[in-house]
């Protein structure tokens, strides 16, 4: 991708990821449609590789392996692997249009778990975003 | 119920505890680490999802499918590393992103010829609105903690 002029180079990358995110969701969609979530997370894992080489190239082989790091990254992976398997079954009965836009209300949940155990406060513009999703949770589902 | 409600609820909460692991994470090693670290994670369960797999069977096309889901989701959190190394305060970068449901709801309406009710399209601007909302933290110091919020959306 190749973007100049006066566009930052930070707001291209984050334009980039916005669309690969979104492409995301379509080929998952198409995907869930014609293998086994159970294949279709195999094949998801083949294909984070290139990514993870490309990661461990920038990091010139030094993998920083503080034990608890290290097991919060194997963990998330853990969690995010099992979460994208249900995220296929949802996406082969439902619409990509609505499952993509429930799914991605996930931080609700981050917000809630680290006011629990992180104690971090919840600032209004997240208590306004939990209504808000709760709410479009209730209208998707209609 | 929707039958598709259930299964993105249980994803909604392993992602959910997978944003605060990445926070607790994020403090002790770098986003690059990190996302190493995940796909060992992803990697590990691949013993347990490899029984009765259809993949030797499967059409190159399908598998090539199934890559690219994998490779657009890494390849969006690359960029997402990049554009916070680049500078991009993470409380405009994080809640950007977080719009990417619309990109998909849209590419699915032109291209795979979904439909979507007046309520539904109610409900899917207030999803968006609830996820830049819900992303918004502060901005605070840049660097790692940034960096490291930012790959939540990895999984």
């Amino acid at each position: 991708m190749r973007v100049e002029g006066r566009l930052p180079r930070w707001l291209a990358y984050c334009l980039a990821c916005l669309f690969l995110w979104g492409v995301w969701g379509v080929l998952a969609k198409v995907a869930s449609g014609r293998m086994s979530p159970k294949d279709e997370q195999i094949l998801f894992t083949a294909g984070s590789l290139p990514v993870a080489a490309a990661a461990l190239w920038r990091l010139k082989g030094a993998l920083e392996t503080h034990r608890i790091g290290a097991l919060c990254g194997v963990l998330n992976g853990v969690f995010a692997g099992l979460g994208l398997i249900a995220y296929y079954v949802a996406m082969e009965r439902g619409p990509a249009s609505v499952v993509a836009p429930v799914t991605a209300l996930f931080p609700l949940l981050t917000v809630l778990l680290a006011a629990t155990f992180l104690r971090e406060r919840v600032n209004r513009f997240q208590a306004a975003g939990i209504a808000a999703a709760l709410v479009s949770i209730f209208l998707l589902a209609s | 119920m929707a039958e598709w409600l259930p299964y993105s609820l249980i994803a909604v909460a392993l992602w959910g505890a997978v944003g605060l692991l990445q926070k607790l994470g994020a403090s002790r090693v770098s986003a690059h680490s990190l996302f190493v670290w995940l796909t060992i994670g992803f990697a590990l369960q691949v013993p347990f999802l490899a029984p009765g797999s259809r993949l030797a069977s499967m059409a190159a096309s399908e598998v090539g499918f199934g890559l690219l889901v994998g490779l657009t989701n890494a390849l969006g959190s690359w960029f997402l590393f990049a554009a916070l190394e680049r500078g991009a305060q993470a409380s405009i970068a994080i809640p950007l992103t977080a719009l990417y449901p619309l990109v998909t709801a849209l590419l699915a309406v032109l291209l795979l010829g979904e439909r979507l009710s007046g309520r539904q399209w109610v409900g899917l601007v207030l999803a968006v609105i609830a996820g830049l909302l819900l992303s918004y933290e502060a901005p605070q110091q840049p660097d790692r903690s940034a960096a490291g919020s930012a790959s939540e959306t990895a999984g």
